[in-house]
Parts: structure tokens; C-alpha cells; sequence
């Protein structure tokens, strides 16, 4: 019984996991960029869910696009503003500058939000069903399924949409990008604030269960690293995986090592995906 | 014009040499923290900056020499001077063993591995009774910053002269030749896996050695400090600012922002970080090669240089 | 290499410091006000300063045939604990306050205490209660904070009152130095109580889900939960373990319930959680400068928009444990205030200030708990003040 609520408890880890991914994941496929402020972004689309939830009383569910939107904005303007000017340097020196963005950002909220503890509580958080013995609680399930839905419409998009087949082509040379009737510069930034939105929406969802502070990002940031890593870039679904894997491994991890060993062995886990496999469990073989 | 500069480098060492006696404790405090990272920032350059490996976790090495040192002085009641060597003994072996498979990656994928290295070996050692868990080691105290000082300062020659000996050697240019194209250096007839794997234990030589020097000065260690990722960032920040693959300009960088950390700290307490945020952004995008490059070439190109900064690295 | 010139010359120029007026008596301090660690450390910055304020409206303190005003010089130190100890003696040998006031959490307080070890200015510190910074042997560090050891002391003392019996106990800490301390003296207590630790779990300090470890405590079901953590790591705990439906007959927390923004963050869901405090803002707590501790708790409320928890008042009284001290030694000369430090003894706001032969208070916990969204002071080791909610009911029957 414990083991199936524990694996119960890593798959809706897993889901959270794989949503706070996807914007990293996509940047860094797309655009080769590495994108340090990625959780300082998660951020601020907590605390935009959060405004806008004590403010105008609005549903979490319901501010995700609204949140997503005023992300989009932000990460479109940084793209287009800033990291464009750095596409040709050394690797580094985009690491550097997004590192930049992040501190810049977290002390920014510190000075807006302050270092109080807030938390986004709808009438139904923590409410949860019994199924066989294991709880389930509701908002880590939504969570799930708006993780699922996201990964999916981003994997449409890119597949389907001219604009999406046109990021892709920007990814593998700048000059094809043109060939779609898309300036580089556009589609950078386009694919920077997509990353940007996806992030603000996996601050929404982050907020309904853990607390937002502006410290939160940088451990974030490194959770998405490991999983867009397990799952690997080529493909959207990879951060599905990732997060799975991550999410399982950490809870088992606890269970049997005990809770300290959990970053000890989702580290090495990743370490071990590093050296075994660079491209990911889902990536093509090196 | 060169042994002009050698001799200014001498009596630059050597007014450094008496801060302790002429100036305040704050100021070998300060001095002490700015040498240590001048080191690391060197140790940096010789795997990023030569060799084209951009670590991302030279914390990692800096954490183990902390942790090898206070180790062996607090179980083991051995002296700093063993604990220093036990220290970079530890890193070395560390570097080389972890190297092997490490160093055939690229690019982010080498500096993304480096970095969850040093995060997976700080969350070992949070779980290691002999290292104090996650409560960490406390060393005893002395009263001899002027000896943390002259270390420190010791060092950092050291990790100059060393990266000045590899700037002429014959395994210098094997680094250099295997960061322009290494697949070109292979066939030169250039040993690249031995070569980068002894770029990394260098690297990780310095930064162990470093780690050591602060775990006795501060008399307390524990994983989150010593293995703090921000150390990295700052670290290449100095060397990339200061110009990378250069001899003095991880020097010159790490005094250079360290100074702006510290004023910043004291005078706009509250904001300093964010400052320092933006001063990281400002220094990337328009001193991208350095600010040794820029002193070259401002007096001649004037404003127009870090224009063309930019247009460089523009999409 | 002229640059390097240039900046050790500007330092130096920009560091030189104004010399304090000979009528002052300064005390430093270089605290958490940015950074992880800010939530808590901002409390010490009030406290101190509404403590200066106040002494200075007063009259000031006289030592010997002298009375000095006192001020305040604090510096942020971002939650860096290698920046703290630079601040710490850069406050001493360039500011050259003459005292120093510690810093929040006990590791930083740690590393902050070998300066004024190192340089002999006593400094007291209300924020770290680690049983490894007063083991050290040090002289010149004095804390008013009581013993992590002994934090569940009296909750344990009232658990053995409760009506059903609790016999079992899970015991859930983090792995940093101060909540060890605390796990380490509980197994103690638990032990000399009868009482039996069926679930024993240390996690790593900042963890964010406990979703595992909640399992565990729900197969294993002991009578109580006593968590040793941090504010966010309790938050945490309690809206995951009401998500999976876990509830013990009683769980208690080192941390979060006696401070307003705990309430305020989990809302009703806060109802139920035990917790401790050295201090409560009571009329019965006179103090020569405030009146009494609900006195100062108004005040306080007033001037910084928010109530003051044990953190604050803790603060307090490390300022005026410094004033009757000088008052009793009668110099400033660090030794001999040192001295008279170690010999303090007198009644505050924040309860009865002496100091052990370590350097650490030894103050009593309170056992509160938050009824109906507000804090009641339940048992003050001996006696039930209120009714304890107890058991606790299941989530779904609140």
C-alpha cells in the first residue's frame, strides 16, 4: 500500500516536474541557450498568479493564460532587447548574462514582494479522493493533466504550425529560418517568449502547492536542467519523461535511502544520464 | 615595453605583500577574499579559458579542497599544511578519475555536467558522518589573518606563473590547439584526452588549494558554502572579464569586481546584488573579450568599441 | 596593473569611515536583510532598533559618571555567511562599533562569533540556538535564545497530560545544526517520558516535498508528529499532509506558529498545529524601558506594521542585556563588559535575562497552539492555561 502511494505521489511530482521544464527545454533546443533566469521566471508567474488571485479573487486555473500572456511579453522584449545581442558569443557568456537576468529579477521582487511567505489557496487546495487505499489530491492531479496538455500543444505547435516549423528550422540553421518567410531575430524572440509563457504557466501551477518566495527560482532552475537532460531535447514529450523519471526516483529515493538521499540520487542520476547518454532517455543515440 | 610590464608585476606583488602590515584588518579581510578568488578564476582559465572546456562547477574542486582539509585537521587532528596537501590530493584524484569520462563531452553539456557534479558531491557529503553531515566541521581558531593573507597571495602567484609557464610551453599550445578544433589537434598528433584530463587537475589543483586556505580561515565550513554554484559564476565572470586565456586578466578581473562587490556591499547595502546583476550583464555584453582588449583598443576606437562589441555577437 | 593599484588605493579612500562622537556607545551588526534568509533576519533589524530608540528616549545609559546615547550600525550582508564575517569585522576595525549584536540562524551566528572571539568584543546574539556555537569555548559570544535541545521539553511535559494517551511519536527534522540539536535532545525526552519514536526521518534543509515522507507517517500512524524545520519546510508539511489526508491526534512545529505570517499563509488550515515560544507579549513581563511585554508588542505593531514573535523580542533583549551590563561595569572596555555580561541578571519584556556558564539563556517553552485562527498559550510546563484542541480531526471533518 505505501509503495503504491509513494509511486502514486512520484508520477504527480513527475507531472509538476515535467511543466516546470518545458520552457527551459524548449529554449535550450531550440536556441542553443541555456537559460539561467528560467526559474526566476516561474517566479514571477506565481506571483502574478498570486496577485491576481487575492487581488481580483481570480481562479488560479482561470489567470494561467492571462499569466502566460504577460510572460510571453517579457520573455519576447529580453529576447529581442538583450539576448539577441549575445547569439554569436562564446557559450558562456549568454550563461553569464541569464544568470544576470536572475538575480536581477529575484532581488527585483524582493524589493516589490517583499521576503514574505505567500501561498495561493483556492476554496479546493488540499481537497483529494481515495482510490483503493491511495489519495489522490485534486490540484496536483489538474496539475498533471495541465502539464500533459501543455506539453502537447507545444509538441502541435512545433510539428504542425508554419510559425513552429519555422522555430525548428531556425534551430538547426539561421539562414533557413528566412526560407519560411521568418527573420531570425523574430523567431528568437517568438521561441524565447513561448519559453517564457510556459515557465509563468508552471508558476501557477507551482504556487497552488509549495510556497512562493523569491528565492525559489535557482532550485528550480537546476530541476528543470536534470529533467529536460533524462528526457531529452529533440522532443517536447522528453520533459515528460524526465519528469517521471526524476519525480519517481526522488520519492523512491526517500522512501528507501531516506529524504536526505533524495538529491544525492536524483543528481547522480543525472550525472549518470550525462555520461552514459548526453542526449537524454529519449534522444537519439550520439 | 615587456619587461616593463614584468617589473610593475613585481612591485605589484610586492606592495600587495605588505598590505597586511600598512593596512586595516578589513582590508586584508577583503584582500584575503579577492586573492582566493583571483585564484580561482585562474584555475578557471586554464580548463575554460585555454582549453575551451567552459566548467561550470570548478565549486566542486574548491568544496573537496575545503572539505579535505578541514577533514583531516578536525578527525584526524592532522596540521593545515597536511590538510591543504590531503585537500588537493583529493580534488586531483577527483579530476582525474571524473575527467575521463567527463571531458568527451561539449559544450553545454560539459558545463551543465560540471555543475551537477558539484551539487551531487555536496549532497553526498551532507549525508557522510565523517564530514559532519549537513551541520558541518568546525575548525579551531587562530589569529593569523596576516598568514591567511600571504597564502593567498602566495597562491595566486603560483596560479599565474603557472598559467605564464603554459602561455610558452609546448602543452599550452596543445590546450590552445585543442580549443580552436579538437578533432584538428587529434590529428596534429596532439594527446587530447591526456592533456585536457591534466588542464582539469591543474584547475582543480588551485581551486582545492584555495577551498583549503578558506576553511581554516573562516573556522566553519558546511556543503551550502563550500559548495556554493554562485562561486562558479563569479569565478568566470573575473576570468571572462578580466579576458580569458590570458595571463593576467583573471587577475585583473577578480580585483576589478571584487572591489565593485565589496563597495557595492558596504555603501548600497540592501541593493547590492542587484546591482551586481546588472554590472554582470553590462560587462558580458560590451567587454566580452576582456577588459585588457578594451584598454588596447578604447583610447583608438573611443566609444565605437563597444559598439562594435555588440554588433560582433548580434544575431 | 595600474588598475589594481586603483582599486586597492579607491578602497581604501572609500572605506575610511566616520569616526563615532565620544558620547555614543555603537553597536554593529550585520544581519539577513536580502537573501534566503531575510523572511526571519528583517525581525532583528526592528527588534534592535526599536530597542535603541527606545533606551535612547529614556535617557540613555550611564556608565560610570558618563551617560552615552546609543546608536545602531547595521549592514546587509544578503544571506552570504562569508560576507557576514567580513561585515562583522569591518564593523569593529573600520566602523569600530563598539558591540556587537549577532545575526539570525545559527549558522551564521557560528562563523560571526570567531570575529568577536578573535577581536574580544563580546557580542549577543538572538538568533542561533544551536547547541555547537555555544560548545566551542568561546568567551565573547552570549545568546538569548534557550537550548535547541530542549525546544519540545514541555510539549512532551504536556503530551503526558492529554486525554487519549499519546504513546507514539514521529519525530521528522532537518539536517542543518540547530534542528539536529533539537531531534537529538527530543529522543532524549520522548525516551525519559515513556513515550516511544516509531517514525524517525531527517530530510535535507530547504526540501520541498514530503509527500514520501507523509506516506510513511500515515502507514506508520503515531499518536504525534513533532517536526523540527524551517518556516517554509513547515508549510510545506502541513498543506501536503492535509492534500494526502494525513492527520495525527497532535503535531507541533519548532517554527512558523507564534509568527503572524504563518497564519496568514495557510489561513484555516493553520487551526490545530502546536508550537513553543520563549516569549509571549504578556502583561506580566515588566520591563524598565517598554513597561511590560504587551506594552512593547503595541508599540511595535504600530511602528513597523506587523507583530512581534519570540525573534523580536529576543532582540530586544540582547540590547538590554548590553545596557545593564555597562551599566554594571561601568566602562566601556570590552573585557570587563564581557564580564559583567556573563553576570547579568534581570527581569524584561522577554522574560528573565542571565546566561549559563556556555553563554546561553535558559528560558522555559510555552506550548501555543492556533484556535480559530488565533494563537492560544495552551501549557506553560506545569499547567494547562487553555483547553489543547486535541485530538486533532480529520482534515475532512474541519
Amino acid at each position: 500500500m505505501l509503495v503504491l502511494q509513494v509511486l502514486t505521489n512520484g508520477i504527480l511530482l513527475g507531472g509538476l516536474y515535467a511543466v516546470v521544464a518545458l520552457g527551459l527545454a524548449l529554449v535550450w533546443g531550440v536556441l542553443d541557450i541555456i537559460n539561467l533566469a528560467h526559474g526566476a521566471f516561474i517566479m514571477l508567474g506565481g506571483y502574478l498568479t498570486y496577485y491576481l488571485f487575492t487581488g481580483l479573487g481570480l481562479d488560479p486555473f482561470a489567470s494561467l493564460p492571462l499569466v502566460m500572456l504577460a510572460m510571453f511579453v517579457l520573455g519576447y522584449l529580453i529576447q529581442w532587447g538583450l539576448l539577441n545581442f549575445l547569439v554569436r558569443a562564446p557559450m558562456f557568456n549568454m550563461l553569464l548574462v541569464t544568470f544576470g537576468i536572475d538575480v536581477v529579477l529575484t532581488y527585483l521582487a524582493q524589493i516589490m514582494f517583499s521576503a514574505d511567505l505567500r501561498t495561493i489557496r483556492p476554496a479546493y487546495a488540499g481537497s483529494n479522493f481515495t482510490v483503493g487505499g491511495v489519495t489522490v489530491p485534486w490540484t496536483n492531479l489538474l496539475a498533471f493533466v495541465v502539464a500533459l496538455l501543455l506539453t502537447g500543444l507545444l509538441a502541435l505547435f512545433l510539428q504542425r504550425q508554419r510559425w513552429g516549423r519555422a522555430i525548428r528550422a531556425t534551430a538547426q540553421n539561421l539562414g533557413a529560418a528566412r526560407l519560411h518567410g521568418v527573420p531570425p531575430r523574430f523567431a528568437y524572440a517568438l521561441t524565447f517568449g513561448i519559453g517564457a509563457a510556459l515557465a509563468g504557466g508552471a508558476g501557477t501551477l507551482y504556487g497552488m502547492v509549495a510556497q512562493l518566495t523569491p528565492y525559489v527560482g535557482v532550485p528550480l532552475t537546476a530541476k528543470s536542467f536534470a529533467i529536460a537532460i533524462i528526457g531529452g531535447l529533440d522532443n517536447p514529450l522528453g520533459v515528460i519523461v524526465g519528469g517521471l523519471v526524476l519525480g519517481l526516483a526522488e520519492a523512491f529515493g526517500s522512501l528507501w535511502l531516506g529524504p536526505t538521499y533524495r538529491d544525492a540520487v536524483s543528481l547522480g542520476l543525472l550525472v549518470l544520464v550525462l555520461i552514459v547518454r548526453p542526449t537524454g532517455i529519449l534522444g537519439r543515440a550520439s | 615595453m615587456r619587461a616593463l610590464v614584468w617589473v610593475l608585476a613585481a612591485a605589484a606583488v610586492a606592495a600587495l605583500a605588505i598590505v597586511p602590515f600598512t593596512l586595516s584588518p578589513v582590508m586584508v579581510q577583503f584582500g584575503i577574499s579577492m586573492l582566493l578568488f583571483a585564484v580561482l578564476a585562474q584555475g578557471w582559465n586554464i580548463i575554460g579559458g585555454f582549453t575551451g572546456y567552459a566548467s561550470f562547477g570548478n565549486s566542486v574542486f574548491f568544496g573537496l579542497g575545503t572539505y579535505g582539509t578541514a577533514v583531516a585537521m578536525v578527525q584526524f587532528h592532522l596540521s593545515f599544511a597536511l590538510g591543504l596537501v590531503i585537500g588537493a590530493a583529493v580534488a586531483v584524484a577527483f579530476a582525474v578519475l571524473i575527467g575521463l569520462p567527463v571531458l568527451r563531452l561539449r559544450g553545454h553539456y560539459f558545463a551543465i555536467t560540471t555543475l551537477a557534479l558539484s551539487e551531487a558531491v555536496a549532497a553526498i557529503i551532507s549525508n557522510l558522518d565523517i564530514a559532519g553531515r549537513n551541520q558541518g566541521l568546525i575548525l579551531p581558531l587562530i589569529r593569523g589573518d596576516t598568514m591567511f593573507y600571504e597564502l593567498s597571495l602566495g597562491l595566486m602567484v603560483l596560479a599565474t606563473l603557472t598559467v605564464l609557464w603554459l602561455a610558452r610551453s609546448r602543452f599550452g599550445f596543445g590546450l590552445i590547439a585543442i580549443r580552436e578544433r579538437e578533432d584538428a589537434a587529434e590529428v596534429m598528433g596532439i594527446p587530447t584526452t591526456r592533456y585536457k584530463v591534466m588542464a582539469f587537475a591543474l584547475a582543480a589543483l588551485f581551486s582545492a588549494l584555495a577551498g583549503g586556505i578558506q576553511a581554516y580561515y573562516l573556522t566553519f565550513i558546511d556543503p551550502a558554502s563550500a559548495f556554493d554554484l554562485s562561486l562558479n559564476v563569479r569565478m568566470i565572470i573575473m576570468a571572462v572579464f578580466g579576458g580569458a586565456g590570458t595571463v593576467l586578466g583573471p587577475v585583473i578581473g577578480a580585483f576589478l569586481l571584487s572591489g565593485v562587490s565589496e563597495v557595492l556591499a558596504s555603501y548600497i547595502t540592501g541593493v547590492a546584488s542587484l546591482f551586481f546583476g546588472l554590472v554582470i550583464i553590462a560587462a558580458v555584453l560590451f567587454t566580452p573579450k576582456g577588459v585588457i582588449d578594451a584598454a588596447r583598443r578604447l583610447p583608438r576606437r573611443g566609444l565605437a568599441y563597444f559598439l562594435d562589441a555588440v554588433r560582433e555577437t548580434r544575431l | 596593473m595600474r588598475a589594481i593599484k586603483f582599486v586597492v588605493l579607491g578602497l581604501v579612500l572609500a572605506l575610511f569611515a566616520s569616526t563615532a562622537s565620544a558620547q555614543t556607545i555603537t553597536f554593529g551588526a550585520s544581519l539577513q536583510l536580502t537573501g534566503s534568509l531575510a523572511n526571519t533576519g528583517r525581525y532583528y533589524k526592528d527588534a534592535f532598533q526599536m530597542a535603541v530608540d527606545t533606551i535612547n528616549k529614556a535617557g540613555g545609559v550611564k556608565v560610570g559618571d558618563t551617560t552615552y546615547q546609543l546608536a545602531l550600525k547595521i549592514l546587509d550582508n544578503q544571506s552570504d555567511n562569508n560576507l557576514a564575517v567580513r561585515q562583522y569585522t569591518q564593523l569593529l576595525t573600520q566602523d569600530k562599533v563598539d558591540f556587537l549584536l549577532g545575526p539570525y540562524a545559527s549558522g551564521t551566528v557560528m562563523v560571526t562569533s570567531a570575529v568577536a572571539e578573535k577581536y574580544q568584543v563580546p557580542m549577543i546574539e538572538g538568533g542561533g540556538a544551536s547547541g555547537q556555537i555555544f560548545s566551542r569555548g568561546y568567551k565573547y559570544i552570549f545568546g538569548t535564545l534557550p537550548a535547541a535541545g530542549s525546544y519540545f521539553r514541555s510539549t512532551i511535559d504536556m503530551m503526558g497530560k492529554l486525554d487519549p494517551a499519546v504513546k507514539t511519536i514521529g519525530l521528522l527534522y532537518a539536517d542543518d545544526s540547530f534542528d539536529t540539536s533539537v531531534a537529538e535532545g527530543t529522543r532524549a525526552l520522548v525516551d525519559h517520558a515513556g513515550m516511544q519514536v516509531t517514525v524517525d526521518e531527517r530530510y535535507s534543509t530547504d526540501a520541498s516535498d514530503f509527500s514520501t515522507v507523509i506516506s510513511q507517517l500515515k502507514s506508520k500512524n503515531p499518536d504525534a508528529v513533532l517536526v523540527a524545520g524551517h518556516e517554509t519546510e513547515v508549510l510545506n508539511f502541513i498543506r501536503q499532509a492535509k492534500s494526502l489526508n494525513f492527520s495525527p491526534k497532535l503535531y507541533s512545529f519548532t517554527v512558523g506558529v507564534p509568527t503572524a505570517d504563518f497564519r496568514q499563509a495557510l489561513g484555516s488550515d493553520a487551526n490545530y498545529a502546536f508550537g513553543m515560544t520563549p516569549w509571549l507579549p504578556l502583561a506580566s513581563l515588566k520591563d524598565a524601558y517598554f513597561g511590560d511585554a504587551a506594552q512593547f508588542a503595541a508599540a511595535y505593531q504600530q511602528r513597523f506594521g506587523y507583530a512581534p514573535d519570540y525573534h523580536a523580542a529576543s532582540g530586544v533583549a540582547d540590547v538590554e542585556a548590553f545596557v545593564k551590563a555597562l551599566e554594571a561595569a561601568g566602562t566601556t572596555e570590552p573585557k570587563a563588559v564581557r564580564d559583567a555580561i556573563a553576570n547579568v541578571s534581570f527581569q524584561s519584556l522577554y522574560g528573565h535575562v542571565a546566561f549559563g556558564a556556555n553563554g546561553q539563556i535558559d528560558l522555559p517553552q510555552t506550548v501555543i497552539q492556533v484556535q480559530d485562527g488565533k494563537l492560544a498559550t495552551v501549557f506553560n510546563g506545569t499547567d494547562f492555561e487553555t483547553q489543547p484542541m486535541y485530538p486533532m480531526p480529520a482534515w475532512s471533518a474541519r
